[in-house]
């Protein structure tokens, strides 16, 4: 049983008391297609003075691992961790947990290679690939099996179970889609317009126009937006400040006087009767990709979208001027109710935020 | 309603202090010739000195050069002068903050002048214009998000503006300065002016971004706050770098 | 008395044996003790991913067990202060809970989003790698497909990852996303809707991303991972050219134990860098970002730094919209969709086309090296320079504000850069890789410069040259062929000076003819090249 002979080798007896264990490893890399060309141990004299000292920095770094993975329990447990503004020891807790754990690790990984590197024999092996295709007997052989498979089955001969088949195909791949594509669908024109509007639409202020609020829900007077200022205002409605509306916020903005004066005057069409006194409202939403377009330079009056870098002209219909956007900032037409509050006398005539294919 | 009292309180607090050390300034300044204030006419003479070639003969303004400054008040004179930025280097794209040029007093006393010239806003006096009890950094912190951020950055870094203007960090700014800045919106900054946000709401934001600025980061080295971008660059030049050092010495041969 | 039943010396043995009895696993066990693995420093590069993609498993498990994905809203009153009383979603509450209220959470969340981009960087650079020295080639073109394919399935996980704290820019992330697939022709708003449950936000956002980020996209990496490294197996690694080695065999050490020493070491090394930079280097500080509200934004709003280069490209956009027929193509869809279906298919196909291209149906476990197949090099640099013209221009703000350049310049040196800086990088990397070449057949042909200057009788300077070859009766060497492998260009690569760490860049390994089977303890002398013998 224990001798084996491989082609062209001499037979092998792995009892033989005359050989070593190497022996038989060589043997058994043989088998494996893996010649071990090359095997010289580190030290073929043990404990000369370079191995003791390898040992030891091995060893000292194992110690030094232990030691930092304790510390880092220690840390975890009794540092103090809680939150507390300002600078103060708390705030090392992180900082520590990661320098005790990474060092240990750190540590651990150059013992257990320094012991690879240094102690371990010397080795060069070969192994052969077995490289290509099998041989054209195998594949002359697998090849009739799956012939044959065929041929059990009998498609061929059977053109009515050929038919027949493809239908459970069809039917069982559609219900198989149909629970997740039916499960997720939603119209997007259901209802019609949430694409094409906005929390300032009457409809949902019981028919009346609905007033620009801030985020904390208290409406604006004209008076209190600074000359040369901005306001991020919201729809005065249940929750018109929230995520639930997030195509509302409007940039309000209050021009000085000369600058008014030229934006009325380049007011394109579907801007007409939209600004009201200096003040003019550009949709927040960026037109190319849905960022808040609200860092507002006052003197240049040019808004610039911190996503993309569109930069759009305010006494110009907030027409883009750079970058990738194509679309003006829609304008909100606004007014002043009765009690002196804005309020948007319309929702936006255009729809607001990024294009997309159904938008004329 | 809570909010309505604390301002009150906050403004009889600022009013009490502006009496108590403003008529003191106006005891002590018999008027001069010109109508102006002892301060005002230290600042006169200051700005006949380094001012007057921009901003004109009383500062109403040279073409070109340098806007006039009727109506822009002491805060916008304050903010300008004591930061630095004022006087100007060169003319270029946008002032930068640098080493003042004249102390606190001095820039008041130009500021004085300005104010005394045409009125404007001003600011209280006093060094900590802020708010910091609990309630006050969660509302500073919400009213800098959506007024501030988009701009100076949500950790304060400041950011780019179009065509190399740029919204400056706010790393070294004052009380003050912030205060000032909001009051007066130098250069393109917009303004918030009292009515828009109310000298408690700077006050809060204000609290807010000196805690974000003293708030030793909790994490670990903040890489600059910057966000994605460096922390990007030190997955590369840490991460990586270092990995494939180690890789070279674990596939070399000892 | 009678001492123990149990032998306890041969219970290993036995076990073993009882184990094999059942399982027959003594053949199958040794052939893979001795697999044999080459060593190089540069096949290292993937395994840097694979222990990054294990710390993400164990580091995200700790995570799910306090991260609820709802976006309910809730009022948040844990231990940050700044934001105590603020209106925000269940998701971005659990995650300031995991930073502040969790003990030892703010490490996990660190350590695994720092693992996540450290996952990312190593498979890309592994991806060069593989490039650069033709490791794609027949056979191993379905490993390069699935890395293609791991590529972009670690770039979905990662956004998806990045998206689920709601905090303000990770909401910014998302509604781009939902303006990109928004900008679908015919489908768009019809995917948007579906996917987000209505308009966006919606509240079905997050609890879906959240389980196609721990269950689906996990999975699927886990599958294409097992995939990868069966193949590699199977395959077995490829090998640099060099002594001994050639087409049909593999040289190095076997995997036990000197393979495997080294591998597990290694996974200590980036286990350890991970929780040296998830503790010490802050990341994603999503306190400071405040909840996700749609009319908040903050100045350089920028995603992780694999999605920067699709950043990049949407800034440098140009604003060219197509309108007709009442219906809208936007700008957007070009460099968002398109572009990235381009990067893809290209790198699937490019295997096929090389290999067409060349006319060579071979197969090849031999690397190339770079300056040896010009064109591929200059193809990879010019790829890489378009990459880095759209990734520094993901970030063209922050460089702008900090460095003191226009904003409109930044975008603008991106566009032409986009157009310029690619053929750049391929006509030089190819001159570069000719120069390479012909410097390594100079000194094949005449020898190592060695820097000594000689004066001839005749007044001329030469300077001596060191022959790696024989010389003819003439005192000329014979002109070595290239072996496709390092040619030493300096002295002290040679001889007795050679380097102190043999193969620290370049593994020279020096097949000794094979041995008759002794003990282990046979004594080998190395054979060292002198200078003086002038042959090698």
């Amino acid at each position: 049983m224990s001798t084996h002979v491989p082609d062209g080798q001499e037979p092998f007896d792995v009892e033989d008391p005359a050989l070593t264990r190497f022996d038989l490893v060589r043997e058994g890399a043989r088998r494996d297609g893996v010649e071990i060309v090359h095997y010289k141990p580190r030290f073929p004299v043990p404990g000369t003075k370079v191995e003791r000292r390898i040992e030891r920095s091995i060893a000292l770094m194992l110690v030094l691992c232990g030691l930092f993975a304790l510390a880092f329990v220690v840390a975890y447990i009794w540092w103090p961790w809680e939150y507390k503004t300002g600078a103060n020891i708390n705030k090392w807790y992180t900082p520590v947990l990661g320098f005790t754990l990474g060092m240990s690790l750190v540590l651990l990984a150059v013992a257990i290679i320094t012991w690879g590197k240094k102690l371990l024999p010397e080795e060069i092996s070969v192994q052969e690939r077995h490289e290509g295709a099998s041989t054209p007997d195998e594949a002359a052989l697998t090849a009739a099996t799956i012939g044959n498979m065929g041929d059990e089955l009998g498609i061929q001969r059977r053109p009515l179970l050929k038919a027949a088949v493809l239908l459970p195909g069809l039917g069982l791949g559609a219900a198989a889609v149909a629970p997740l594509v039916g499960g997720l669908i939603r119209s997007p024109h259901e209802p019609d317009a949430i694409f094409f509007e906005t929390g300032f639409n009457p409809k949902f202020n019981h028919g009346q126009p609905v007033r620009l609020v801030r985020e904390d829900g208290t409406p604006i007077r004209p008076e209190e937006v600074s000359v040369g200022g901005q306001m991020t205002v919201f729809p005065g409605i249940p929750g018109g400040a929230t995520n639930k509306w997030a195509d509302s916020p409007t940039l309000l903005i209050h021009l000085r006087p000369e600058d008014a004066a030229i934006t009325l005057e380049n007011a394109k069409p579907v801007n007409e009767g939209a600004q009201w006194g200096n003040f003019v409202a550009y949709s927040k939403i960026c037109t190319h990709a849905g960022c808040p377009a609200s860092l507002y330079e006052q003197q240049t009056n040019r808004l610039l979208c911190p996503c993309h870098q569109s930069q759009f002209n305010i006494t110009d219909n907030a027409r883009p001027i750079f970058g990738p956007a194509s679309r003006s900032l829609p304008q909100l037409p606004i007014g002043r109710d009765a009690e002196g509050y804005f309020i948007a006398t319309s929702d936006y005539r255009v729809a607001v935020g990024p294009a997309f294919w159904e938008r004329p | 309603m809570s909010s309505g009292l604390r301002l009150v309180a906050a403004l009889s607090l600022f009013g009490a202090l502006y009496a108590g050390f403003a008529p003191g300034l106006q005891s002590a300044s018999a008027e001069d010739a010109n109508g102006l204030s002892a301060a005002a006419a230290e600042g006169k003479q200051i700005f006949d000195n380094s001012c007057i070639s921009c901003h004109g003969r009383n500062a109403e303004g040279v073409p070109d050069r340098g806007p006039s400054l009727i109506g822009v008040g002491s805060a916008a004179v304050e903010f300008q002068v004591a930061t630095g930025r004022m006087p100007m280097a060169r003319q270029e794209a946008q002032a930068e903050r640098k080493t003042p040029h004249y102390t606190r007093e001095q820039a008041a006393q130009i500021g004085q002048y300005i104010q005394e010239l045409g009125g404007g806003p001003q600011l209280p006096s006093g060094e900590k214009l802020r708010l910091t009890e609990e309630q006050d950094l969660a509302k500073g912190g919400e009213l800098f998000r959506i007024n501030c951020s988009s701009c100076h950055a949500f950790g304060g870094g400041g950011g780019a503006l179009s065509s190399g203007k740029f919204a400056p960090t706010l790393e070294h700014a004052s009380d003050r300065d912030m205060y000032a800045a909001m009051l007066t919106g130098p250069q393109n900054m917009p303004v918030f002016g009292d009515s828009q946000l109310t000298p408690e709401e700077k006050m809060q934001i204000i609290g807010y971004i000196q805690n974000l600025k003293s708030d030793q980061d909790p994490g670990g080295w903040g890489l600059g706050r910057l966000g994605p971008t460096s922390e990007g660059v030190a997955i590369f030049l840490i991460g990586i770098v270092g990995i494939v050092l180690a890789t070279l010495w674990i596939a070399g041969k000892s | 008395m009678k001492r123990r039943k149990i032998d306890l010396a041969a219970l290993p043995g036995a076990s073993a044996r009882e184990v094999d009895e059942r399982l027959q696993v003594a053949t199958p066990l040794r052939r893979l003790f001795n697999k044999v693995f080459p060593d190089h420093w540069s096949f290292l590069l993937g395994e840097i991913a694979l222990y990054s993609f294990i710390v993400l498993l164990l580091t995200g498990t700790f995570l799910t067990l306090f991260f609820d994905p709802s976006m309910a809203e809730v009022k948040y009153n844990g231990s940050f202060v700044p934001l105590r009383g603020i209106e925000m979603t269940k998701a971005y509450e659990t995650a300031l809970n995991i930073s502040f209220d969790v003990r030892g959470g703010l490490i996990m969340r660190q350590m695994h989003h720092w693992a996540a981009l450290l996952f990312m960087a190593a498979i890309v650079v592994h991806m060069f790698r593989v490039f650069f020295t033709g490791a794609f080639r027949k056979p191993r073109e379905l490993n390069w497909i699935i890395g293609v394919l791991l590529f972009w399935m670690g770039f979905t996980e990662g956004f998806a990852g990045y998206s689920l704290p709601d905090d303000a820019l990770s909401g910014t992330g998302l509604r781009i996303a939902s303006a990109i697939m928004l900008s679908i022709p015919v489908a768009g708003t019809w995917i948007t809707t579906s996917l987000f449950g209505g308009e966006f936000p919606g509240t079905e956002i997050l609890p879906r991303l959240y389980i196609v980020h721990v269950l689906l996209l996990p999975g699927v990496l886990l599958a294409l991972i097992a995939a990868h490294m069966g193949l590699l197996v199977k395959q077995k690694h490829t090998q640099w050219p060099g002594p001994g080695r050639t087409n049909s065999n593999v040289v190095g050490v076997r995997m036990f134990p000197g393979f495997a020493v080294k591998a597990g070491g290694f996974f200590m090394l980036v286990f350890g860098v991970i929780a040296l930079m998830g503790g010490l280097l802050q990341i994603n500080p999503i306190w400071l970002f405040g909840p996700y509200e749609a009319a908040v934004v903050s100045a350089a709003s920028q995603p992780d730094w694999y999605v920067m280069f699709l950043d990049g490209s949407t800034r440098l956009m140009p604003a060219w919209e197509i309108r007709a027929f009442g219906y809208t193509i936007p700008a957007l869809l070009w460099p968002t969709l398109v572009l990235p279906a381009f990067l893809t298919i290209l790198p699937l196909i490019y295997p096929f086309i090389e290999a067409r291209f060349l006319k060579d149906r071979a197969s090849h476990h031999l690397l190339q090296r770079p300056r040896d197949v010009p064109f591929r090099t200059a193809l990879g640099a010019m790829s890489i320079a378009f990459y880095m013209v759209l990734a520094l221009s993901g970030g063209n703000d922050v460089i702008a504000d900090k460095f003191h350049i226009s904003l409109n310049a930044m975008t603008w040196a991106g566009r032409i850069g986009l157009l310029i800086a690619p053929p750049l990088a391929y006509f030089i990397t190819y001159r570069i890789c000719l120069g390479l070449q012909q410097h390594d057949r100079e000194v094949l042909a005449h020898g190592v410069e060695t820097g000594i200057i000689r004066r001839l009788p005749d007044g001329r300077f030469m300077e001596v040259h060191q022959p790696l070859s024989p010389v003819d009766e003439h005192g000329h060497p014979t002109e070595l062929p290239y072996a496709g492998w390092v040619v030493p260009k300096k002295m002290n690569r040679l001889g007795a000076v050679a380097p102190a760490i043999r193969g620290f860049f370049f593994p020279i390994e020096k097949p000794a003819p094979p041995q008759p089977p002794a003990g282990p303890a046979e004594v080998e002398t190395p054979e060292r090249d002198e200078v003086t013998s002038g042959h090698r």
